[in-house]
């Protein structure tokens, strides 16, 4: 751990792949793709199936080689050519992967074996690993005796104990229940706080992208689409896809009519709206473009109007259908530019006789289409 | 006794709510004790003449067909041999240990041969694209039938080949013989092996070697362990391929074939044989199942 700290003082990343293209027979699943991480940051790879991040997660690991590679290195360390079993990292599968043979405290200290490490120091640091995912005492388990949250738990045991530069998570929550999910991103997120160390984890889930991670990189098919803090994939998305996919409930699609001071004016029907510019480059005058309001934005008047005034987008509109979800009440209200859904959190603001909405500019973004009008 | 009844006034009469018709009563209960008395009789069919036969075995005339006049003189003849004693109808020159150390001989030989072949197959199979074919491949010669695919490899070999018949030959036939089935026990486990488990370990930092050492031999164990029995006992009991592969040579099979169709004094003796052979094959089993299936605690 010394050497590690004494590297990282040059501020170079841990992780830095270049150029990494791989195909399985016709199908690109990474497209010329390049990431770096920083020393101990939480960073999440974010995309549908088939989007690419599970392999680029095993061309880290070692478990696939790329077609076609600029550089791989971890903290420091050229391992473009270098098999799994050499590479300072280590991964906490889907499937958890545990051996079925061994128990639970053979199984966390499988990889200090395989390092040499006397009887008496694999087992200690194994009851610490324990400790650590909150499975003390477990140690003389099978495996299969264990639940599946406990599994997981072992197999993240398994993996922090050599101390890697690098912890691997692939879809690590994906097998277990709405609730233990909860739990286990708040421990993840804190046991990545104590230890320091880089975790890379893949997801489907934006909700648990935006929970836990530092910086997000969105991918599709492939590529990289965007990357940044959660903040800037949730209120800044580059186009409608990462709009769609961060789960705005309102995409509205129109005209870009002009943008200044990085506010855009689009037209949408016979109605102007205007929202924040947060497509990567500004799109030309006239080219059609995407308004994205979140539905909890959305807010409800009993007077009517039309326009904008005073930093608001106002359209006339009458009621739709409700659904009632508990916390908070869905609406979705008829537009003369089609159903806008509003998020209504608190009782006294629902109103019967309503008859427009309205939302800041400043809470909506603007965004160019979707690459290939995906 | 109508059906109508179940359902009509049941306030009135009770007992009729939970007996169904006397027809279907009987019919159920003679359609389940027909198939017991069928399962009974098929067991009956394969065990009593291993059972009469061990009667017989230490009965003091057992070609007479009928116990009696207990005796352990047949296993004494058979060990300490014997020459015919006076006063005695049977006996003879009977010698069972030089068969009995060659199948031995053969059937570890085969067993080690198919534990090691199993495994090879065994763990590269599942990771092929072509594993179906490949399986069938391996498995077609279980429906060769023995004297055929003997005489073919004889006449490969003699008369092809030109080459001389001995001990070895008897180890590739019953290696032949034998491989099959040791391989579809040895699949039963490699198949459900989970090939993610190979990833994890090189994630963990084991090279190829200590994860064949440490993550696919333990698993694959109980696959192995099948694997050799089979070879050892298809090995011990095989007849058909040792007839023409043998030059010479005579396995306790073979013995006792030959044994029992000559017409001399030495049958009593078979009765005797056969039972050891068959407490032996099912202790060995017994071993078998307990060393390799068990689930370790």
């Amino acid at each position: 751990m010394t050497e590690t700290k004494a590297k990282g003082s040059d501020g170079a990343p841990i992780l830095e792949v270049v150029d990494t293209t791989h195909r399985f027979g016709e199908v690109v699943a990474l497209d010329n793709v390049s990431v770096t991480a920083r020393r101990g940051e939480f960073l999440t790879l974010l995309g549908e199936s088939g989007s690419g991040k599970t392999t680029l997660l095993r061309i880290v690991a070692g478990l696939e080689r790329p077609t076609l590679v600029g550089r791989i290195s971890i903290d420091g360390d050229d391992v473009t050519h270098t098999p799994a079993n050499k590479r300072n990292c280590t991964t906490v599968f889907q499937h958890y992967a545990l051996f079925p043979h061994m128990s639970v405290g053979q199984n966390i200290e499988y990889g200090l074996r395989l390092r040499g490490e006397s009887k008496g120091a694999r087992r200690k640091s194994a009851e610490r690993a324990l400790d650590m995912v909150r499975l003390t005492g477990l140690y003389d388990r099978r495996v299969h005796q264990l639940s599946g949250g406990q599994r997981q738990r072992v197999a993240l045991a398994r993996a922090i104990v050599t101390e890697p530069a690098i912890l691997l998570l692939d879809e690590p929550l994906g097998a277990l229940d709405e609730k233990l999910r909860v739990d286990m991103q708040v421990e993840l997120k804190d046991l990545h706080e104590r230890l320091g160390i880089t975790f890379i984890y893949v997801t489907h889930s934006q909700e648990e992208a935006l929970t836990m991670s530092d910086r997000i990189i969105l991918m599709q098919r492939g590529e990289i689409i965007q990357e940044g803090p959660p903040t800037d994939l949730f209120d800044r998305p580059v186009n409608q896809f990462v709009a769609d996919f961060m789960g705005v409930e309102n995409l509205l699609e129109g005209t870009l009519e002009a943008v200044s001071e990085g506010l855009a004016r689009v037209r949408i029907g016979e109605h102007f709206l205007t929202g924040i510019w947060s497509g990567a480059e500004v799109s030309a005058e006239g080219s059609p473009v995407c308004l994205a309001v979140r539905a909890e934005r959305v807010r409800l008047s009993n007077t009517g109007g039309d326009g904008q005034d005073d930093g608001i987008n106002r359209l006339p509109c009458s009621s739709g259908v409700t659904i009632y979800k508990g916390k908070y009440v869905d609406r979705t209200l008829d537009t003369d530019i089609g159903q806008i859904k509003a998020r209504i959190w608190d009782r006294d603001a629902d109103l019967v006789d309503l008859a427009s909405l309205w939302w800041r500019q400043d809470e909506c973004a603007v965004t160019q289409m979707a690459a290939g009008g995906g | 006794m109508a059906h109508s009844d179940f359902t009509a006034n049941k306030a009135d009469r009770p007992f009729l709510v939970s007996r169904p018709p006397l027809l279907r009563r009987f019919s159920e209960s003679w359609s389940s004790s027909a198939s017991a008395g069928i399962g009974y009789l098929v067991l009956g069919i394969i065990y009593f003449p291993i059972l009469w036969l061990m009667i017989l075995s230490i009965s003091g005339e057992p070609l007479t067909g009928f116990p009696g006049e207990w005796t352990l003189r047949w296993y004494e003849n058979m060990f300490f041999g014997s020459g015919q004693r006076e006063g005695e109808a049977y006996g003879g020159d009977f010698n069972i240990l030089d068969p009995l150390l060659l199948s031995i001989l053969l059937a570890v030989i085969t067993s080690v041969a198919c534990m090691l072949a199993s495994l090879a197959v065994g763990s590269v199979l599942p990771r092929i694209s072509l594993r179906g074919p490949f399986l069938m491949t391996f498995l077609m010669p279980l429906m060769v039938p023995g004297i055929v695919a003997g005489m073919s490899i004889f006449l490969f070999f003699r008369i092809g080949l030109h080459f001389k018949m001995g001990l070895w030959s008897l180890v590739l036939a019953h290696f032949i013989w034998a491989f099959p089935f040791a391989l579809l026990a040895m699949m039963v486990v490699a198949s459900r092996f989970d090939q993610r488990l190979l990833e994890a370990a090189s994630d963990l930092g084991a090279s190829k070697l200590e994860r064949f050492w440490q993550v696919e031999i333990p698993i694959l164990k109980p696959g192995i362990f099948a694997a050799g029995f089979f070879g050892f006992l298809l090995s011990f009991n095989e007849l058909p391929f040792s007839i023409f592969m043998r030059a010479g040579e005579i396995t306790l099979p073979l013995y006792l074939w030959i044994q029992s169709g000559a017409h001399n004094t030495s049958i009593p003796l078979i009765f005797a044989l056969s039972t050891l052979i068959t407490i032996a094959s099912i202790f060995l089993t017994f071993i078998a199942i307990r060393v390799g299936f068990s689930e370790k605690k």
